[in-house]
């Protein structure tokens, strides 16, 4: 006879290998909805090819920008008291909870219709409708993630190991270079791989305000979207079927060197 | 040497209040005090992590209030050690030689010199994970102090570690400070280390200074009720320690006290209070420290009273309020007092 405590194994253990199938038969469904033939040559062809080097460019330079705007920020709310801090630890969060298409009628609203945003445009900088427009918008959705992932790594470290090393004759940034920042080695990588991700997977934001041009603004969610649109389904699931690479390589790293940092 | 003047600084949880302390060159000098007291912040900001709210420190007659902690010159070793887990122990302890100008050479000469000093030279290629408590402080050490600093801060140095290794480390502590004549703040809430190490002590409670002294005049004559409460429950005292086979002998101000602690050379010795008979008449026990003397204090502690009986020198001696009434004790009275050698602790 079954016991109470073994019931409750059995039911949620079958629960949880439910959700296991569901996840699994999404991924399976998209890679072999077509053979092996046909992806490698649509993932071959010149559009899929523009969309992937279009990703990689965009995600690769907001990534850098997050890291490098995260970095300072994040100590400066992990390590400091200032008035108004509760309230900007907040803001700066927002994106989190923000859906990416606002976030992206803000920044179309920002660039294409402020003098701020005009100014811009004279110097050179356009935002709207161009790929600077996609790093714009990956960075403003996920700036938050890195920005968190920060804080919390230089909130584990303890400020003395900074502390120490000005005594043996550091200025204060260079105790921090020398000390906390190789400390946050680990936090540093999982953020700036889970912020590439998601930057790769940026669509809504992105699609506010660099619009869905063809060979222009076409990352690779872009492009699965245009593809499904236009009945392109091959084209469509090639791009599909790097993005699920590339969220299991990141998935991966970030479970390797993320175990200290915790995202909510 | 360090000169601190009415020096505030209110951290919120911790704070100092009107610091004012004068340590001379050379010196080993203990900040002793119970947790919260605002040691640690004293200490950060005479090596000028905090800068003060008001007062001034000086530094060998410079003001150095307004200085970064890169040109103090202090060194500075904390209670969890702080060694940098991405360096190797060596360099770790050459961490602070890269900001002189000295060659690689020479910083790997000195490197090797103090890690002899401190017994840690099989340890260089190591990374500070995998040590012990005692082998890192020890790096810790070697860290501030191969960097010849004027000062050096110990923030409770041997507080995290077990006692065999904090008895080692302390004579080690001592033993370095003979050889580099470093002036040497050490804070610490251990009185054993205060009485053992210090040249002189201040002991300090909610941000401020409640008295400075030498070891022997803080623990006999403290200023304060807060002073006595807080060190006034040992009976601790110094002298010269001869081993004879399973004891040892200590003479100290005249009187001679036998432990079973084997010791030689100059110990200190403690009694704890309880652990000490009295009777009015001489006890005939196996205890074998034996002595004579007149109360001169009698303390009413509530369910306890405490007398200090001087026989030479002073011994504090507790007992029940019930006790004392028995036995017809009072001010004045002459009376003997015996403890067991194996109540005698040296160190």
């Amino acid at each position: 006879m079954l016991t109470k405590k073994s019931m409750l194994k059995i039911f949620t253990i079958s629960i949880t290998l439910l959700l296991t199938t569901f996840i699994l038969s999404l991924v399976i469904c998209i890679v072999t909805h077509t053979n092996q033939h046909i992806l490698l040559t649509s993932i071959a062809s010149r559009e899929i090819q523009f969309a992937i080097k279009l990703s990689l460019i965009t995600s690769i330079i907001s990534t850098l920008m997050c890291i490098i705007v995260s970095i300072p920020a994040s100590y400066a709310l992990a390590r400091y008291n200032f008035t108004g801090k509760t309230l900007i630890n907040t803001i700066v969060d927002l994106p989190l909870a923000l859906p990416p298409l606002v976030a992206g009628v803000g920044l179309l609203l920002l660039f294409g219709t402020t003098p701020f945003g005009n100014w811009l445009a004279d110097i050179g900088l356009k935002f709207v409708f161009t790929p600077l427009g996609i790093i714009i918008a990956q960075f403003a959705v996920n700036i938050s993630f890195m920005l968190r992932i920060m804080r919390s790594t230089f909130e584990g470290i303890s400020p003395r190991y900074e502390y120490v090393a000005q005594t043996l004759g550091c200025t204060p940034i260079q105790a921090f270079l020398r000390t906390t920042l190789p400390m946050s080695k680990n936090g540093l990588l999982a953020g700036g791989v889970i912020t590439w991700s998601k930057g790769i997977g940026e669509f809504g934001a992105a699609l506010m305000v660099a619009g869905a041009t063809r060979m222009k603004t076409e990352t690779l969610p872009i492009s699965l979207y245009l593809n499904m649109s236009s009945g392109d389904l091959d084209l469509a699931i090639a791009a599909a079927t790097i993005l699920i690479i590339i969220s299991i390589i990141s998935l991966y790293i970030f479970e390797k060197h993320g175990g200290i940092v915790h995202l909510y | 040497m360090i000169r601190i003047e009415n020096v505030s600084k209110d951290l919120g949880e911790f704070k100092l209040d009107d610091v004012t302390l004068h340590i001379h060159e050379g010196e080993y000098f203990i900040i002793l005090g119970p947790t919260g007291a605002g040691k640690t912040i004293l200490i950060e900001t005479i090596a000028g992590i905090y800068q003060p709210d008001c007062g001034r420190i000086f530094l060998n007659g410079t003001d150095v209030t307004d200085t970064l902690p890169k040109d103090r010159s202090i060194g500075m070793v904390y209670q969890d050690y702080m060694l940098f887990p991405h360096l190797n122990v060596e360099k770790n302890i050459g961490f602070g030689l890269r900001h002189k100008k000295i060659t690689r050479n020479e910083t790997k000469t000195k490197v090797n010199e103090i890690a002899d000093l401190l017994g840690v030279s099989h340890l260089l290629n190591r990374y500070p994970g995998t040590l012990s408590g005692g082998e890192q402080q020890r790096i810790a050490i070697a860290r501030a102090v191969v960097t010849e600093p004027k000062v050096l801060l110990l923030d409770e140095p041997l507080s995290a570690l077990d006692n065999r290794t904090t008895g080692r480390l302390r004579e080690e502590l001592g033993r370095i400070h003979r050889i580099t004549k470093t002036t040497t703040i050490h804070v610490t809430h251990s009185f054993e280390e205060a009485f053992s190490l210090s040249d002189r002590i201040a002991v300090m409670g909610s941000g401020q200074i409640i008295q400075v002294g030498a070891p022997d005049d803080v623990f006999r004559k403290p200023n304060s009720e807060f002073i006595a409460d807080f060190v006034g429950v040992e009976n601790l005292f110094r002298g010269k320690s001869v081993v004879h086979d399973t004891i040892s002998e200590v003479h100290a101000d005249g009187i001679c006290i036998v432990s079973s602690t084997l010791k030689s050379g100059d110990v200190s010795i403690s009694i704890r209070p309880e652990d000490i008979l009295i009777s009015k008449k001489e006890i005939d026990s196996s205890a074998r420290n034996s002595f004579s003397g007149k109360i001169t204090e009698v303390k009413d502690m509530g369910a306890l009273v405490r007398l200090v009986v001087d026989v030479g020198i002073p011994f504090m001696v507790a007992l029940t309020k019930r006790s004392y009434e028995d036995m017809e004790l009072a001010y004045g009275t002459h009376v003997y007092i015996a403890f067991k050698a194996s109540a005698t602790h040296l160190f």
